[in-house]
């Protein structure tokens, strides 16, 4: 089967810039390259990392009470958002439309306008508290135009593929506020370094990344029978004014469901509390202790409940936090894992519904390599399933806008907020699946006709920015997609275009450029 | 540019009269005042817009392209048909057509004329920045804002201003979806989807549709009607360049203008007295029509002011006539005035800007273009 570098870089990568398709070798050679080293990282270099966002949200909370106690009017807040360490700022991120209420209600563009955050630029900071607010959400549309900036630039476009995939597989939805300022440092600190690695360290430095501890509750979880709890007891906590906290079970369930064995993994509800248990006091820095810690995860043995563990059948002693990293490494090495991850992957890059015998391959190569996951990479690109002809994957919008940057040559500002605002409109708003599963994976899930139709909009709306003077829109088309995409009815409507933004249109809009194939 | 004053307009003398608002003795100046400027991008013709019907030059220049049926303002001029609000605003003495004004540029480069319109200088390359952002800066607050989808050069050069553009703002062009159909027909996944999409698309636009020029006009007015709003907008519109059968193209384009005027009227709402509208364009076109009913590149444009603080119902600049010996190069309408003269005036007077600060730093190296006087209420 011969591996075409048309596929390699639109259906593998995340679709050619010009001049990607003349790289030497076929598309496999390609890929393996990629595979080789960890490419450059320029892009993130100057954002901070999560210990330093949290030391800067809790001064923004400080400054908050502080206000609040000087009798300035109160920040409205969501029914039911409790201050605490836990909670955030409202609005600190939201481009137009983003928030949930506005994409699902229709709105003229003049209402959407009124919505509109004013930008920082429109007034002074009336507080210290609302400066720390503003400058915490400059950070965030600088993390996210940095993302998009990378992607559409980046020479190893598998690897920012493969970076994307696991950010979706370990979902943090940024609509859970406690989580929001975090969700990029995650892919940045817990996925990036170990994308080529093994899949262990990589599942450990997600589960103890703050984005993670947080969204999924784990940060609040403490054992039923750990010191914690029992000086609540004392002090006679659970009818006073504060709930008694307790064991929280939702890391541990996506875990096994979702990050590990998959729904049909294999264990029951026994495993979720037995591996909740283990991973009590995986937590964040406090107010308090983000100042002299300096990091982001914390393991408080106060909170961690004593005791031998029992997960799938086997036994883990009391470790402390050892105990915990004990199931995780077990789990990461377990049959069932390999293959829940690599149907996933295989949907992801092959087929929607990919073909069993592939999966079991793959499944295979990870078990023999212990988990390494170029082995398991390696193995999906040596196959022949890979590289069949059929074989195409209908384009998330995420992919189709990435994709026409990369196409365009669009340049990303620095801080994005048109293109954040046009992905959440085109149905996928950046870090927010609004589900621990993640975005969707199959076309069906996002071939829509309203969809569909946005994206013939959108495509309008990128053609407008085109450099024109760089090539014709035929001959990109054909520098993007090869010649054996760009033909029939579609180049002539290419060559015919009556402007160069009319061409530009036509080949984001076409069907052609709607699959990775 | 010592154009012959030919006296038809009585704009810039000093004759002050009755302002249109009752109890309005003077228009506040420098501290609630707003200006927004729309830039129709292309060369608006504005002899389509304004025909000088009353010249015979006119009809024997356009022919079968000449308006034949204007709203006849003043003995000279008339607006075209499709201008109804603006024909409304003229004659509450809100709208103020001024003829033959241009950037100071000679050439016939779209791109390169509305450089120079935005970065405020003799040429091109003058600045890297705009005059409306140097504006902004040489204020003491307020800001400045932009529906565009990029930060445009006439605003650049402030951190006090930004832009806002709705994700999703034009509607589908009808030729990319012919395109588009024999292509997607021949996806059988995908070709119900499309044909349910253009059809979904058309269930759900409401009765305003497109995100076009009245809908950006009444967005920048409502944004800078409120109490903090910016003061300083900025509004743009391609499409105008009209080199083939320009009739219907602009019957639909002016209709457009003339929609967005009324639009930002109403988005202004009680800050309309202290509101100037500058309707501008890179350059004019050819005074003839030419062999496909449209008209090319040319020189001499027009300006539109309007709003509460203006003193319109009349009509400014210096005409500098159709004959033949008149026209620039023998081909179009001469430029018998510098933009950057009107915009000096407006800072000033309405914005409220020192002298020295507009001279220096808004629009440097033009002291020889004196401000023009007498557009505004009092």
């Amino acid at each position: 089967m011969s591996a075409s570098k048309a596929t390699a870089a639109n259906r593998f990568g995340l679709g050619a810039r010009p001049g990607e398709l003349d790289r030497a070798g076929d598309g496999r050679q390609i890929l393996l390259a990629q595979l080789r080293e960890p490419p450059s990282q320029a892009e993130f270099r100057d954002l901070p990392g999560s210990a330093a966002t949290l030391q800067r949200e809790y001064e923004q909370q400080r400054a908050n009470r502080a206000n609040r106690n000087a009798d300035a009017p109160p920040k409205s807040r969501k029914p039911g958002m409790a201050a605490s360490s836990e909670s955030m700022p409202e609005s600190t991120m939201t481009a137009p439309g983003t928030d949930a209420a506005s994409a699902r209600r229709r709105r003229t563009a003049a209402d959407r306008v009124a919505s509109t955050p004013n930008d920082p630029a429109d007034r002074e900071p009336a507080t210290p508290a609302e400066a720390l607010r503003r400058e915490l959400r400059r950070q965030q549309l600088a993390e996210f135009a940095a993302r998009y900036r990378h992607a559409a630039s980046t020479d190893a476009p598998f690897v920012e593929r493969l970076t994307q995939f696991w950010s979706n597989h370990f979902a943090v939805s940024i609509d859970k506020g406690n989580a929001r300022l975090y969700a990029g440092s995650m892919e940045r600190e817990a996925i990036r370094p170990h994308v080529l690695g093994r899949f262990e360290d990589l599942l450990l430095a997600v589960e103890s990344h703050p984005a993670m501890l947080r969204y999924l509750d784990n940060a609040v979880s403490i054992g039923d029978d750990s010191r914690a709890a029992q000086r609540a007891q004392r002090m006679g906590g659970g009818n006073g004014d504060k709930p008694r906290r307790g064991l929280n079970e939702n890391l541990a369930r996506e875990i096994l469901e979702l990050h590990t064995l998959g729904v049909d993994g294999g264990y029951r509800q026994d495993d979720v509390i037995e591996l909740a248990r283990a991973i009590t006091g995986w937590s964040t820095p406090g107010p308090r202790d983000a100042q002299t810690l300096d990091a982001s995860f914390v393991f408080r043995a106060n909170a961690h409940e004593p005791g031998a563990r029992r997960v799938l059948g086997r036994s883990y002693a009391e470790g402390g936090v050892e105990q915990g990293r004990a199931v995780l490494a077990d789990l990461a090495r377990h049959p069932a894992t390999a293959r829940h991850l690599s149907f996933k992957l295989a949907r992801h890059f092959v087929a929607d519904e990919p073909p069993p015998a592939l999966v079991e391959r793959m499944a295979q190569a990870y078990l023999r390599d212990d988990g390494d996951l170029r082995a398991l990479y390696r193995s999906l690109i040596e196959s022949d399933e890979a590289w069949s002809p059929a074989a195409r994957k209908f384009k998330t919008p995420n992919d189709f806008v990435i994709s026409a940057l990369r196409a365009g040559e669009l340049p990303v500002g620095n801080e994005a907020r048109a293109l954040i605002g046009l992905l959440a409109s085109l149905g996928q708003p950046v870090f927010t699946p609004r589900s621990p599963a993640g975005f969707p994976d199959t076309a069906a899930d996002w071939s829509n006709p309203d969809g569909l139709y946005k994206r013939i909009q959108a495509a309008q709306l990128f053609a407008a920015r085109i450099d024109a003077q760089a090539s014709t829109p035929y001959q990109r088309a054909l520098s993007v997609l090869g010649s054996d995409a760009v033909n029939g009815d579609f180049a002539i409507g290419l060559r015919r275009a009556g402007s160069a933004s009319e061409g530009y249109s036509l080949l984001f809009a076409s069907p052609a450029f709607q699959w990775r194939c | 540019m010592d154009a012959q004053r030919r006296g038809l307009l009585a704009a810039f003398g000093a004759s002050a009269l009755l302002t249109l608002f009752p109890g309005a003795t003077r228009a506040a100046t420098g501290h609630d005042t707003r200006l927004l400027l729309v830039l129709l991008r292309g060369g608006l013709d504005g002899l389509h817009l304004l025909p000088p019907y009353a010249d015979p030059a006119y009809a024997r220049l356009r022919g079968e392209g000449a308006v034949d049926d204007p709203i006849r303002i003043d003995a000279s001029f008339g607006l075209h048909p499709a201008m109804q609000q603006a024909a409304t605003m003229y004659r509450a003495r809100e709208l103020m057509p001024i003829v033959a004004i241009a950037p100071p540029y000679r050439e016939r480069s779209h791109f390169d004329a509305q450089d120079c319109l935005e970065n405020g200088t003799a040429s091109p390359t003058g600045a890297r920045d705009g005059w409306l952002g140097r504006c902004v800066q040489a204020m003491p607050g307020g800001a400045g804002f932009a529906v565009a989808a990029v930060m445009p050069l006439a605003l650049r050069g402030s951190e006090r201003a930004s832009n806002w553009w709705p994700p999703l703002p034009k509607d589908v062009d009808p030729q990319l979806l012919q395109r588009l159909q024999p292509l997607y027909a021949a996806d059988p996944r995908l070709s119900e989807t499309f044909e349910r999409s253009t059809h979904a698309a058309t269930m759900t636009r409401d009765g305003k549709g497109a995100f076009a020029l009245p809908e950006a006009m009444r967005i920048a007015a409502q944004r800078m009607s409120a109490v903090d709003g910016p003061r300083i907008g900025f509004v743009e519109d391609s499409g105008w360049d009209t080199h083939r059968n320009q009739a219907p193209l602009l019957q639909r384009k002016l209709a457009e203008l003339d929609q967005g005027l009324a639009a930002a009227r109403e988005g202004f709402g009680a800050a309309w007295p202290r509101t100037v509208i500058a309707v501008v364009t890179e350059f004019g076109r050819t005074a003839a029509i030419n062999g496909t009913g449209g008209t090319d590149h040319g020189t001499g444009g027009m300006a539109l002011l309007c709003g509460g603080a203006v003193r319109g119902g009349r009509i400014g600049g210096d005409w500098p006539g159709l004959a033949p010996a008149q026209l620039n190069q023998g081909r179009d309408l001469r430029a018998t005035r510098d933009l950057r003269g009107l915009f000096k005036s407006v800072l000033t007077e309405h914005i409220g800007l020192a002298e020295s600060a507009v001279e220096s730093r808004v629009f440097p190296a033009s002291r020889a273009v004196a401000p023009m006087a007498g557009w505004r209420a009092t």
